[in-house]
Protein backbone atom coordinates (compact mmCIF):
# COMPACT_ATOMS: atom_id res chain seq x y z
CA UNK A 1 0.00 0.00 0.00
CA UNK A 2 2.80 2.34 0.92
CA UNK A 3 4.55 1.74 -2.38
CA UNK A 4 1.32 2.52 -4.28
CA UNK A 5 1.03 5.83 -2.45
CA UNK A 6 4.68 6.61 -3.20
CA UNK A 7 4.29 5.84 -6.90
CA UNK A 8 1.16 8.00 -7.02
CA UNK A 9 3.09 10.81 -5.32
CA UNK A 10 5.80 10.51 -7.99
CA UNK A 11 3.55 10.26 -11.04
CA UNK A 12 0.27 12.00 -10.24
CA UNK A 13 0.33 14.29 -7.20
CA UNK A 14 2.28 16.35 -6.18
CA UNK A 15 4.97 15.27 -8.68
CA UNK A 16 4.27 14.30 -12.29
CA UNK A 17 0.96 15.14 -13.92
CA UNK A 18 -0.39 17.63 -11.40
CA UNK A 19 2.64 19.87 -11.37
CA UNK A 20 3.03 19.71 -15.17
CA UNK A 21 -0.62 20.74 -15.62
CA UNK A 22 -0.20 23.49 -13.02
CA UNK A 23 2.94 24.67 -14.85
CA UNK A 24 1.05 24.98 -18.15
CA UNK A 25 -1.80 26.81 -16.43
CA UNK A 26 0.50 29.25 -14.64
CA UNK A 27 2.36 29.89 -17.89
CA UNK A 28 -0.95 30.84 -19.47
CA UNK A 29 -1.79 33.22 -16.59
CA UNK A 30 1.63 34.82 -16.97
CA UNK A 31 1.28 35.30 -20.74
CA UNK A 32 -2.31 36.53 -20.42
CA UNK A 33 -1.48 39.14 -17.78
CA UNK A 34 1.47 40.42 -19.82
CA UNK A 35 -0.78 40.61 -22.89
CA UNK A 36 -3.44 42.56 -20.98
CA UNK A 37 -0.81 44.94 -19.62
CA UNK A 38 0.35 45.52 -23.21
CA UNK A 39 -3.27 46.23 -24.25
CA UNK A 40 -3.61 42.96 -26.19
CA UNK A 41 -6.15 40.16 -25.99
CA UNK A 42 -3.53 37.55 -25.28
CA UNK A 43 -3.44 33.79 -25.81
CA UNK A 44 -6.40 31.45 -25.26
CA UNK A 45 -6.46 29.36 -22.09
CA UNK A 46 -5.28 26.15 -23.75
CA UNK A 47 -2.38 27.84 -25.58
CA UNK A 48 0.56 26.36 -23.58
CA UNK A 49 -1.03 22.91 -23.80
CA UNK A 50 -1.47 23.21 -27.57
CA UNK A 51 2.13 24.42 -27.91
CA UNK A 52 3.42 21.43 -25.95
CA UNK A 53 1.37 18.85 -27.87
CA UNK A 54 2.43 20.37 -31.17
CA UNK A 55 6.10 20.31 -30.21
CA UNK A 56 5.81 16.71 -29.02
CA UNK A 57 4.27 15.73 -32.36
CA UNK A 58 6.95 17.47 -34.40
CA UNK A 59 10.06 15.99 -35.95
CA UNK A 60 13.09 16.05 -33.65
CA UNK A 61 16.25 16.97 -35.50
CA UNK A 62 19.52 15.81 -33.93
CA UNK A 63 22.14 18.13 -35.41
CA UNK A 64 25.41 16.90 -36.85
CA UNK A 65 28.48 16.46 -34.62
CA UNK A 66 26.40 16.24 -31.46
CA UNK A 67 26.48 13.39 -28.97
CA UNK A 68 22.97 11.97 -29.58
CA UNK A 69 22.65 10.32 -26.15
CA UNK A 70 23.51 13.56 -24.37
CA UNK A 71 21.23 15.51 -26.69
CA UNK A 72 18.23 13.33 -25.79
CA UNK A 73 19.10 12.78 -22.12
CA UNK A 74 19.62 16.43 -21.10
CA UNK A 75 15.97 17.60 -21.36
CA UNK A 76 14.80 14.45 -19.58
CA UNK A 77 17.28 15.04 -16.73
CA UNK A 78 16.16 18.65 -16.45
CA UNK A 79 12.47 17.69 -16.19
CA UNK A 80 13.25 14.88 -13.76
CA UNK A 81 15.13 17.29 -11.49
CA UNK A 82 12.27 19.79 -11.49
CA UNK A 83 9.68 17.05 -10.81
CA UNK A 84 11.77 15.65 -7.95
CA UNK A 85 11.87 19.10 -6.37
CA UNK A 86 8.05 19.11 -6.43
CA UNK A 87 8.00 16.22 -3.95
CA UNK A 88 9.56 18.29 -1.15
CA UNK A 89 7.46 21.46 -1.33
CA UNK A 90 3.96 21.97 0.17
CA UNK A 91 2.24 21.72 -3.23
CA UNK A 92 -1.41 22.92 -3.27
CA UNK A 93 -1.20 23.77 0.43
CA UNK A 94 -0.90 20.14 1.50
CA UNK A 95 1.98 18.55 3.38
CA UNK A 96 5.06 17.69 1.28
CA UNK A 97 5.02 14.11 -0.02
CA UNK A 98 8.51 13.43 1.30
CA UNK A 99 10.46 15.27 3.95
CA UNK A 100 13.80 15.00 5.71
CA UNK A 101 16.03 17.44 7.62
CA UNK A 102 17.85 19.67 5.13
CA UNK A 103 15.52 19.09 2.17
CA UNK A 104 15.52 22.83 1.47
CA UNK A 105 19.06 22.60 0.09
CA UNK A 106 18.20 19.53 -2.01
CA UNK A 107 15.12 21.26 -3.46
CA UNK A 108 17.00 24.42 -4.41
CA UNK A 109 19.75 22.42 -6.13
CA UNK A 110 17.22 20.17 -7.89
CA UNK A 111 15.76 23.36 -9.35
CA UNK A 112 19.22 24.42 -10.53
CA UNK A 113 19.51 21.17 -12.48
CA UNK A 114 17.26 22.64 -15.18
CA UNK A 115 19.56 25.62 -15.70
CA UNK A 116 22.62 23.39 -15.65
CA UNK A 117 21.09 21.05 -18.26
CA UNK A 118 20.13 24.02 -20.44
CA UNK A 119 23.71 25.26 -20.29
CA UNK A 120 25.12 21.85 -21.14
CA UNK A 121 22.59 21.45 -23.96
CA UNK A 122 23.82 24.70 -25.45
CA UNK A 123 27.46 23.77 -24.99
CA UNK A 124 27.18 20.35 -26.67
CA UNK A 125 25.84 21.70 -29.95
CA UNK A 126 28.22 23.31 -32.44
CA UNK A 127 26.02 26.30 -33.05
CA UNK A 128 27.58 29.65 -32.14
CA UNK A 129 24.31 31.08 -30.84
CA UNK A 130 23.70 28.19 -28.47
CA UNK A 131 27.31 28.46 -27.27
CA UNK A 132 26.89 32.14 -26.42
CA UNK A 133 23.53 31.31 -24.83
CA UNK A 134 25.08 28.52 -22.77
CA UNK A 135 27.84 30.82 -21.54
CA UNK A 136 25.29 33.41 -20.51
CA UNK A 137 23.01 30.83 -18.86
CA UNK A 138 25.83 29.47 -16.72
CA UNK A 139 27.17 32.97 -15.92
CA UNK A 140 23.71 33.97 -14.76
CA UNK A 141 23.45 30.77 -12.70
CA UNK A 142 26.55 31.79 -10.75
CA UNK A 143 25.15 35.29 -10.34
CA UNK A 144 21.71 34.64 -8.83
CA UNK A 145 22.23 31.27 -7.16
CA UNK A 146 24.00 32.47 -4.01
CA UNK A 147 21.72 35.46 -3.21
CA UNK A 148 18.61 33.35 -3.94
CA UNK A 149 19.72 30.58 -1.62
CA UNK A 150 20.72 33.09 1.08
CA UNK A 151 17.32 34.76 0.77
CA UNK A 152 15.56 31.43 1.24
CA UNK A 153 17.73 30.65 4.25
CA UNK A 154 16.49 33.79 6.05
CA UNK A 155 13.13 32.22 7.02
CA UNK A 156 14.98 28.97 7.72
CA UNK A 157 17.09 30.72 10.35
CA UNK A 158 14.01 32.37 11.83
CA UNK A 159 12.30 28.97 12.07
CA UNK A 160 15.44 27.26 13.32
CA UNK A 161 15.19 24.42 10.80
CA UNK A 162 16.33 23.56 7.27
CA UNK A 163 13.34 21.31 6.66
CA UNK A 164 10.67 22.80 4.38
CA UNK A 165 7.71 21.31 6.28
CA UNK A 166 8.97 22.72 9.60
CA UNK A 167 9.61 26.17 8.12
CA UNK A 168 6.09 26.14 6.65
CA UNK A 169 4.64 25.15 10.02
CA UNK A 170 6.54 28.07 11.58
CA UNK A 171 5.40 30.63 8.99
CA UNK A 172 1.76 29.55 9.32
CA UNK A 173 1.71 30.31 13.02
CA UNK A 174 3.72 33.55 13.02
CA UNK A 175 3.35 36.96 11.40
CA UNK A 176 4.17 37.00 7.66
CA UNK A 177 7.93 36.93 7.15
CA UNK A 178 7.40 39.46 4.34
CA UNK A 179 6.83 41.97 7.17
CA UNK A 180 9.79 40.95 9.32
CA UNK A 181 12.28 40.32 6.47
CA UNK A 182 11.22 42.57 3.55
CA UNK A 183 14.71 42.73 2.00
CA UNK A 184 14.95 38.94 1.85
CA UNK A 185 11.58 38.77 0.09
CA UNK A 186 12.63 41.21 -2.62
CA UNK A 187 15.88 39.33 -3.24
CA UNK A 188 14.07 35.98 -3.34
CA UNK A 189 11.46 37.31 -5.79
CA UNK A 190 14.05 38.78 -8.13
CA UNK A 191 16.12 35.61 -7.70
CA UNK A 192 13.17 33.60 -8.97
CA UNK A 193 12.94 35.90 -12.00
CA UNK A 194 16.63 35.30 -12.68
CA UNK A 195 16.20 31.57 -12.25
CA UNK A 196 13.34 31.44 -14.74
CA UNK A 197 15.17 33.78 -17.15
CA UNK A 198 12.22 36.16 -17.24
CA UNK A 199 12.69 39.77 -18.38
CA UNK A 200 14.73 41.77 -17.36
CA UNK A 201 17.04 38.78 -16.81
CA UNK A 202 16.39 37.12 -20.18
CA UNK A 203 19.73 37.86 -21.81
CA UNK A 204 20.55 34.08 -21.95
CA UNK A 205 17.70 33.64 -24.44
CA UNK A 206 17.65 37.11 -25.97
CA UNK A 207 15.88 36.46 -29.27
CA UNK A 208 17.01 39.75 -30.78
CA UNK A 209 20.70 39.00 -30.21
CA UNK A 210 21.39 35.27 -30.05
CA UNK A 211 18.33 33.68 -31.78
CA UNK A 212 17.05 31.51 -28.92
CA UNK A 213 20.06 31.08 -26.67
CA UNK A 214 21.14 27.65 -25.51
CA UNK A 215 18.07 25.90 -26.94
CA UNK A 216 18.54 27.20 -30.50
CA UNK A 217 19.27 23.72 -31.92
CA UNK A 218 16.46 21.95 -30.05
CA UNK A 219 13.31 21.10 -31.94
CA UNK A 220 10.22 19.05 -31.19
CA UNK A 221 10.36 16.79 -28.16
CA UNK A 222 13.49 18.19 -26.48
CA UNK A 223 12.19 21.74 -26.68
CA UNK A 224 8.77 20.67 -25.35
CA UNK A 225 10.35 18.94 -22.36
CA UNK A 226 12.52 21.96 -21.55
CA UNK A 227 9.38 24.14 -21.72
CA UNK A 228 7.53 21.79 -19.36
CA UNK A 229 10.48 21.85 -16.98
CA UNK A 230 10.42 25.63 -16.92
CA UNK A 231 6.69 25.65 -16.13
CA UNK A 232 7.22 23.18 -13.29
CA UNK A 233 10.03 25.33 -11.95
CA UNK A 234 7.76 28.39 -12.03
CA UNK A 235 5.15 26.63 -9.89
CA UNK A 236 7.71 25.29 -7.40
CA UNK A 237 9.48 28.64 -7.10
CA UNK A 238 6.18 30.44 -6.44
CA UNK A 239 5.20 27.78 -3.89
CA UNK A 240 8.52 28.07 -2.06
CA UNK A 241 8.43 31.86 -1.84
CA UNK A 242 4.77 32.05 -0.80
CA UNK A 243 5.15 29.34 1.83
CA UNK A 244 8.26 31.02 3.25
CA UNK A 245 7.45 34.72 3.01
CA UNK A 246 3.67 35.06 2.60
CA UNK A 247 2.45 33.31 5.72
CA UNK A 248 2.52 29.70 4.57
CA UNK A 249 0.02 27.64 2.60
CA UNK A 250 -2.53 26.07 4.91
CA UNK A 251 -5.10 24.98 2.30
CA UNK A 252 -5.54 24.76 -1.51
CA UNK A 253 -7.48 28.02 -1.66
CA UNK A 254 -4.67 29.92 0.06
CA UNK A 255 -2.23 28.23 -2.32
CA UNK A 256 -4.09 29.40 -5.43
CA UNK A 257 -4.73 32.94 -4.13
CA UNK A 258 -1.19 33.58 -2.89
CA UNK A 259 0.74 32.02 -5.78
CA UNK A 260 -1.44 33.70 -8.42
CA UNK A 261 -1.10 36.99 -6.54
CA UNK A 262 2.67 36.63 -6.61
CA UNK A 263 2.52 35.69 -10.30
CA UNK A 264 0.65 38.93 -11.04
CA UNK A 265 3.49 40.86 -9.39
CA UNK A 266 6.03 38.88 -11.44
CA UNK A 267 4.15 39.55 -14.69
CA UNK A 268 3.89 43.27 -13.92
CA UNK A 269 7.63 43.44 -13.22
CA UNK A 270 8.32 41.59 -16.49
CA UNK A 271 6.34 44.00 -18.61
CA UNK A 272 7.75 47.04 -16.80
CA UNK A 273 11.44 46.41 -17.36
CA UNK A 274 13.70 45.94 -20.33
CA UNK A 275 16.46 43.44 -20.75
CA UNK A 276 19.72 43.88 -18.82
CA UNK A 277 23.07 43.02 -20.37
CA UNK A 278 24.69 39.93 -18.86
CA UNK A 279 27.39 42.00 -17.12
CA UNK A 280 24.71 44.28 -15.65
CA UNK A 281 22.83 41.20 -14.38
CA UNK A 282 25.92 39.80 -12.68
CA UNK A 283 26.80 43.22 -11.27
CA UNK A 284 23.28 43.70 -9.92
CA UNK A 285 23.36 40.37 -8.12
CA UNK A 286 26.78 40.57 -6.55
CA UNK A 287 26.88 44.31 -5.84
CA UNK A 288 23.35 44.69 -4.50
CA UNK A 289 21.54 41.34 -4.17
CA UNK A 290 24.15 39.50 -2.13
CA UNK A 291 24.97 42.59 -0.06
CA UNK A 292 21.31 43.31 0.73
CA UNK A 293 20.63 39.77 1.84
CA UNK A 294 23.73 39.83 4.05
CA UNK A 295 22.46 43.05 5.66
CA UNK A 296 19.17 41.22 6.23
CA UNK A 297 21.03 38.35 7.92
CA UNK A 298 22.95 40.80 10.11
CA UNK A 299 19.71 42.41 11.31
CA UNK A 300 18.27 38.94 11.92
CA UNK A 301 21.27 37.83 14.00
CA UNK A 302 21.32 41.07 16.01
CA UNK A 303 17.60 40.70 16.82
CA UNK A 304 18.02 37.03 17.73
CA UNK A 305 20.96 37.76 20.05
CA UNK A 306 19.25 40.75 21.66
CA UNK B 1 4.36 5.07 -31.15
CA UNK B 2 2.38 3.83 -34.14
CA UNK B 3 4.06 0.39 -34.03
CA UNK B 4 2.73 -0.45 -30.58
CA UNK B 5 -0.45 -2.18 -31.85
CA UNK B 6 -2.66 0.69 -30.80
CA UNK B 7 -6.24 0.31 -31.83
CA UNK B 8 -7.47 2.38 -34.75
CA UNK B 9 -9.76 4.35 -32.49
CA UNK B 10 -6.93 5.40 -30.21
CA UNK B 11 -4.80 6.30 -33.23
CA UNK B 12 -7.65 8.42 -34.56
CA UNK B 13 -7.88 10.34 -31.28
CA UNK B 14 -4.11 10.90 -31.29
CA UNK B 15 -4.22 12.15 -34.88
CA UNK B 16 -7.07 14.52 -34.04
CA UNK B 17 -5.17 15.85 -31.02
CA UNK B 18 -2.05 16.38 -33.12
CA UNK B 19 -4.00 18.21 -35.81
CA UNK B 20 -5.79 20.37 -33.24
CA UNK B 21 -2.50 21.33 -31.59
CA UNK B 22 -0.89 22.06 -34.96
CA UNK B 23 -3.71 24.37 -36.00
CA UNK B 24 -3.78 26.20 -32.69
CA UNK B 25 -0.09 26.85 -32.29
CA UNK B 26 1.56 28.04 -35.51
CA UNK B 27 4.93 29.44 -34.46
CA UNK B 28 6.34 31.62 -37.18
CA UNK B 29 9.73 32.69 -38.44
CA UNK B 30 10.17 35.61 -40.75
CA UNK B 31 12.71 35.80 -43.57
CA UNK B 32 13.31 38.63 -45.98
CA UNK B 33 14.92 37.30 -49.14
CA UNK B 34 15.33 40.65 -50.88
CA UNK B 35 12.21 42.63 -50.13
CA UNK B 36 12.04 46.44 -50.00
CA UNK B 37 11.02 46.18 -46.29
CA UNK B 38 7.44 47.29 -46.97
CA UNK B 39 6.00 43.82 -46.33
CA UNK B 40 8.30 43.29 -43.33
CA UNK B 41 6.93 46.38 -41.63
CA UNK B 42 3.39 45.10 -42.25
CA UNK B 43 4.31 41.70 -40.76
CA UNK B 44 5.69 43.42 -37.68
CA UNK B 45 2.50 45.48 -37.51
CA UNK B 46 0.57 42.20 -37.52
CA UNK B 47 2.42 41.13 -34.39
CA UNK B 48 1.89 44.40 -32.50
CA UNK B 49 -0.89 44.85 -29.89
CA UNK B 50 -3.26 46.42 -32.47
CA UNK B 51 -3.72 43.10 -34.31
CA UNK B 52 -2.24 40.75 -31.67
CA UNK B 53 -1.46 37.54 -33.52
CA UNK B 54 -0.86 35.78 -30.19
CA UNK B 55 -4.62 35.35 -29.77
CA UNK B 56 -4.38 32.85 -32.66
CA UNK B 57 -1.36 31.19 -31.07
CA UNK B 58 1.15 32.82 -33.41
CA UNK B 59 4.51 33.44 -31.78
CA UNK B 60 7.49 34.86 -33.62
CA UNK B 61 10.49 32.59 -33.11
CA UNK B 62 14.12 33.41 -33.69
CA UNK B 63 15.31 29.92 -34.53
CA UNK B 64 14.10 27.96 -37.59
CA UNK B 65 14.27 24.81 -35.43
CA UNK B 66 11.38 26.11 -33.30
CA UNK B 67 9.15 27.34 -36.11
CA UNK B 68 6.25 25.79 -38.04
CA UNK B 69 5.47 28.55 -40.52
CA UNK B 70 8.07 30.33 -42.62
CA UNK B 71 6.82 33.77 -43.60
CA UNK B 72 8.75 34.93 -46.67
CA UNK B 73 8.78 38.36 -48.20
CA UNK B 74 10.32 39.73 -51.35
CA UNK B 75 11.76 38.24 -54.51
CA UNK B 76 14.62 35.78 -54.09
CA UNK B 77 17.94 37.38 -54.91
CA UNK B 78 20.91 35.33 -56.08
CA UNK B 79 22.63 35.92 -52.76
CA UNK B 80 19.72 34.89 -50.54
CA UNK B 81 18.67 31.81 -52.55
CA UNK B 82 20.94 29.40 -50.67
CA UNK B 83 20.12 31.01 -47.33
CA UNK B 84 16.38 30.71 -47.91
CA UNK B 85 16.74 27.06 -48.88
CA UNK B 86 18.93 26.39 -45.85
CA UNK B 87 16.44 28.00 -43.45
CA UNK B 88 13.66 25.91 -44.99
CA UNK B 89 15.69 22.73 -44.58
CA UNK B 90 16.56 23.57 -40.96
CA UNK B 91 12.87 23.62 -40.00
CA UNK B 92 11.48 20.37 -38.55
CA UNK B 93 8.50 18.69 -40.27
CA UNK B 94 5.62 19.45 -40.62
CA UNK B 95 6.42 22.90 -41.99
CA UNK B 96 4.53 25.45 -44.05
CA UNK B 97 5.51 28.46 -46.09
CA UNK B 98 3.52 31.66 -46.52
CA UNK B 99 4.63 34.04 -49.28
CA UNK B 100 3.70 37.62 -48.41
CA UNK B 101 3.54 40.41 -50.98
CA UNK B 102 3.52 40.76 -54.75
CA UNK B 103 7.28 40.24 -55.08
CA UNK B 104 7.12 36.95 -53.20
CA UNK B 105 4.35 35.76 -55.53
CA UNK B 106 5.65 36.86 -58.90
CA UNK B 107 8.89 38.78 -58.46
CA UNK B 108 6.94 42.02 -58.67
CA UNK B 109 8.82 45.04 -59.92
CA UNK B 110 12.08 43.13 -59.54
CA UNK B 111 11.07 40.57 -62.16
CA UNK B 112 13.88 40.03 -64.65
CA UNK B 113 16.52 41.90 -62.67
CA UNK B 114 20.06 40.63 -63.27
CA UNK B 115 20.47 39.71 -59.57
CA UNK B 116 17.06 38.16 -58.93
CA UNK B 117 16.20 34.46 -59.22
CA UNK B 118 12.44 35.08 -59.17
CA UNK B 119 9.53 34.37 -56.88
CA UNK B 120 9.61 32.24 -53.73
CA UNK B 121 8.19 29.01 -55.13
CA UNK B 122 11.01 28.73 -57.64
CA UNK B 123 13.18 27.94 -54.61
CA UNK B 124 10.95 26.31 -51.96
CA UNK B 125 7.34 25.00 -52.02
CA UNK B 126 4.78 27.60 -50.89
CA UNK B 127 1.52 26.73 -49.08
CA UNK B 128 -0.27 30.07 -48.99
CA UNK B 129 0.00 33.36 -50.88
CA UNK B 130 -0.86 36.81 -49.57
CA UNK B 131 -0.98 39.36 -52.40
CA UNK B 132 -0.59 43.10 -51.95
CA UNK B 133 2.08 45.75 -52.20
CA UNK B 134 2.39 45.69 -49.26
CA UNK B 135 -0.52 43.56 -47.94
CA UNK B 136 -2.30 45.01 -44.93
CA UNK B 137 -2.01 43.19 -41.57
CA UNK B 138 -5.64 42.03 -42.02
CA UNK B 139 -4.63 40.39 -45.30
CA UNK B 140 -1.68 38.62 -43.66
CA UNK B 141 -3.90 37.29 -40.86
CA UNK B 142 -6.45 36.25 -43.51
CA UNK B 143 -3.75 34.32 -45.39
CA UNK B 144 -2.63 32.58 -42.23
CA UNK B 145 -6.22 31.68 -41.27
CA UNK B 146 -6.77 30.27 -44.79
CA UNK B 147 -3.69 28.09 -44.38
CA UNK B 148 -4.93 26.85 -41.00
CA UNK B 149 -8.45 26.23 -42.33
CA UNK B 150 -7.03 24.17 -45.17
CA UNK B 151 -5.09 22.14 -42.62
CA UNK B 152 -8.22 21.66 -40.52
CA UNK B 153 -10.27 20.36 -43.44
CA UNK B 154 -7.48 17.94 -44.25
CA UNK B 155 -7.19 19.24 -47.79
CA UNK B 156 -3.74 19.64 -49.16
CA UNK B 157 -2.98 23.35 -48.70
CA UNK B 158 -3.38 25.39 -51.88
CA UNK B 159 0.00 25.10 -53.55
CA UNK B 160 -0.98 26.54 -56.93
CA UNK B 161 0.03 30.05 -57.64
CA UNK B 162 -2.83 32.53 -58.06
CA UNK B 163 -3.47 33.37 -61.72
CA UNK B 164 -2.80 36.83 -63.10
CA UNK B 165 -6.58 37.38 -63.32
CA UNK B 166 -7.06 36.54 -59.65
CA UNK B 167 -4.28 38.92 -58.74
CA UNK B 168 -5.88 41.70 -60.79
CA UNK B 169 -9.29 41.11 -59.22
CA UNK B 170 -7.85 41.09 -55.71
CA UNK B 171 -8.96 44.19 -53.88
CA UNK B 172 -7.22 44.79 -50.59
CA UNK B 173 -9.79 47.41 -49.63
CA UNK B 174 -12.57 44.79 -49.39
CA UNK B 175 -10.88 42.97 -46.52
Amino acid sequence: MDSVVNVAALLVFPGGLFVIAAGLFYEWIDRKIIARLQNRLGPRWFQPFADTVKLLAKEEIVPERVNPILFVALPLTALAGALTAALYVPMAGLKPAFSFPGDLIVTVYMLSLLTLCTGLAGATTRDRFSLVGATRTLTQLFAYEAPFLLALLGPAIAAGSWQISEITAYTETHVWILVTQPIGFIVALIGLMGKLELPPFDSPEAETEIVAGALTEYSGRGLAIFHLGKGVELVIGLTLITSFYLGGLSNPLAFVLKTVGLLVVLAALQSLMTRLRIDQTVGLWWRYGALLVLVQWLILFVIQIV
Amino acid sequence: MTNLNLSDEWNGILLKLKKWARINSPWAIHYNSGSCNGCDIEILATLTPRYDAERLGVKLQGSPRHADVLICTGPVTLQSRDRLRRIYEQMPDPKFVVAVGSCAISGGVFQGCYNVVGHIDEVIPVDAYVPGCPPRPEAIIDGLVKLLTALKQGDPPPTERPTELELENYDAATI
